[in-house]
């Protein structure tokens, strides 16, 4: 296996695009993609398109926009960790020398539902009967709480860093900074959740060109490095499970870790997957920013805020920057490579050389979570 | 035993097979049990998810569990009556059992607390009112 570099990024604003079809919305991201590494398109020698709810070859119908056609393009759905689980295998096949160049997108327009939840799979047992994904969260919630004390007020306290870093994000659906009492008066979703407890719907792209780092080196002198590529599935269980603990992140942090020979302190800045404000504090522990059980003090601390010791969703993850859920995976690549390349201007976090980005997708029964991605990256 | 009479009609109950009716009205969940390594599933499988045998048999499960967790749930699609509570109950050394709770303001709910199954009318479509299993709060 060899190492593996990123090229370029792009995405286009998460905004709701009502009036554009998917591949409308995702040409730009790649075009940007494309420009910013600073190769021909003739040099992409394969794709790998994420999206949950596209519909058949979405990476098809993206990139005839742009007349990248006739290369092996692949497409990949794994709920939230699609394009995330798309550039795993874009890792894969660079590392493993098959391709030198290889473009990785997330395209997803969630707009054409007409809002309200997401639609899960109706085969699914607990979906027939009325599980809704800010339920699942919302449980989780409930549980935390009552483990660990956790408070209504420091869980609203995630929704108010999220719009903070987010409101200096030009690439986020939602710009605007939201106080407390905003966030724990707004419309009842499902308790203990409230509408700015809850990652918006909307539409979006993004896109990765990667390299192995041989050939990175005719585009670049400053190359961002993979340092490792986790995607794993949840364990199916029909018992008990502690919903307060993400196994599936544990066990992914754990080879992820492994596999980077790095460990949490090592991780300057991180994108993380907060759907609702609980996860992001699960994550905390998960990733092993803080014990179990300290997540609320570390928000609390500023410690995941801009400017403490490791911000976290510095875009304003999904909560304010949006969650059109096929894009997210690659466009948290994308804040992350400009953290590292120092391009963020006013939400720069100052010197990372050390990103992390963790995308989960979920909503069947059984799982903690059907998928989880993890990656790092460094300078 | 919690009864579910009141809410007796032809239709079936939306867990289908998941659930049984027995002559004085009253409910049981159905689940299945491997018969090579005794693993249980809600609702009844085909193949066991532990050894891959085909040879599963369908059991009434316990009827009381422990409410692990809940939710009330203020959106949701077209078709349930909301706000609804969803809920995870733990049934004793079995499964657990995804579940809407009725008969209780949710500020009556606990942590751990003992549920018992009945059946209520969740919510209406096409067909005419939905009507599954539920749990509520056992109260003796």
């Amino acid at each position: 296996m060899r190492p593996v570099t990123v090229l370029g990024v792009g995405m286009v604003p998460f905004a709701k695009y009502r009036d554009k079809t998917l591949a409308e919305i995702g040409w730009p991201a790649v075009k940007a993609a494309i420009e910013d590494a600073g190769v021909s398109k003739k040099d992409i020698e394969a794709a790998y398109c994420g999206s949950a709810l596209g519909g058949m070859m979405s990476g098809q119908r993206v990139l005839k926009q742009l007349g990248i056609t006739g290369l092996p393009i692949t497409n990949v759905e794994n709920a939230c960790s699609s394009s995330s689980s798309a550039f795993r295998q874009a890792y894969i096949s660079v590392s493993a020398g098959v391709y030198d160049i290889v473009l990785v997108l997330g395209v997803e327009k969630l707009t054409k539902f007409g809002g309200g939840t997401l639609p899960l799979e109706k085969e699914d047992f607990e979906v027939t009967h009325g599980l809704v994904m800010p339920a699942l969260y919302g449980m989780r919630a409930k549980r935390y709480m009552h483990d660990y004390g956790l408070t209504r007020e420091q869980l609203a306290g995630v929704a108010v860093k999220a719009h903070k870093h987010g409101a200096i994000n030009e690439d986020a659906q939602y710009r605007n900074e939201v106080t407390l009492e905003e966030v724990m008066n707004a419309r009842e979703i499902a308790d203990p959740f409230t509408l700015l407890h809850c990652c918006p719907s909307g539409d979006g792209a993004s896109a990765v060109v990667i390299a192995s780092a041989d050939k990175a080196r005719q585009y670049t002198t400053k190359p961002v490095t993979v340092a490792c590529s986790e995607v794993n599935s949840g364990k199916y269980m029909t018992g008990f499970r502690d919903m307060t603990t993400p196994e599936i992140t544990v066990r992914g942090a754990s080879k992820a870790y492994e596999e980077a020979s790095m460990g949490p302190e090592d991780v300057d800045v991180a994108e993380v997957h907060d759907a609702f404000t609980i996860a992001e504090l699960l994550y905390y522990e998960a990733l092993g920013f803080c014990e179990k059980g300290d997540a609320a003090k570390l928000l609390e601390d500023g410690e995941t805020s801009l400017g403490g010791r490791i911000p976290v969703n510095p875009s304003g993850g999904l909560l304010s920057k949006g969650h059109p859920i096929g894009a997210t995976g690659t466009a948290q690549i994308v804040e992350v490579v400009r953290q590292l390349r120092g391009q963020c201007g006013n939400r720069q976090v100052e010197g990372a050389k050390v990103g992390l980005t963790h995308c989960t997708g979920g909503g069947i029964s059984g799982f903690d979570h059907g998928a989880c991605s993890i990656h790092m990256f460094s300078v | 035993m919690a009864h579910g009479a009141q809410d007796f009609h032809e239709q079936p109950l939306l867990a289908g097979d998941a659930v049984r009716r027995r002559s004085d009205g009253t409910v049981r969940l159905v689940g299945g049990e491997c018969q090579a390594c005794k693993e249980k599933t809600f609702p009844l499988v085909f193949v066991c998810p532990e050894c891959m045998s085909e040879d599963i048999a369908g059991i009434e499960l316990p009827d009381v569990g422990e409410l692990y967790t809940w939710s009330v749930v203020h959106v949701a699609p077209k078709g349930w009556t909301v706000p609804y509570i969803a809920g995870y109950v733990d049934l004793r050394d079995s499964v657990r059992v995804f579940s809407h709770i009725v008969g209780a303001k949710p500020s009556e709910l606990k942590m751990d607390m003992l549920v018992e199954l009945t059946t209520a009318i969740l919510g209406k479509d096409d067909n005419g009112p939905i009507e599954s299993y539920a749990f509520t709060p056992v109260r003796r």
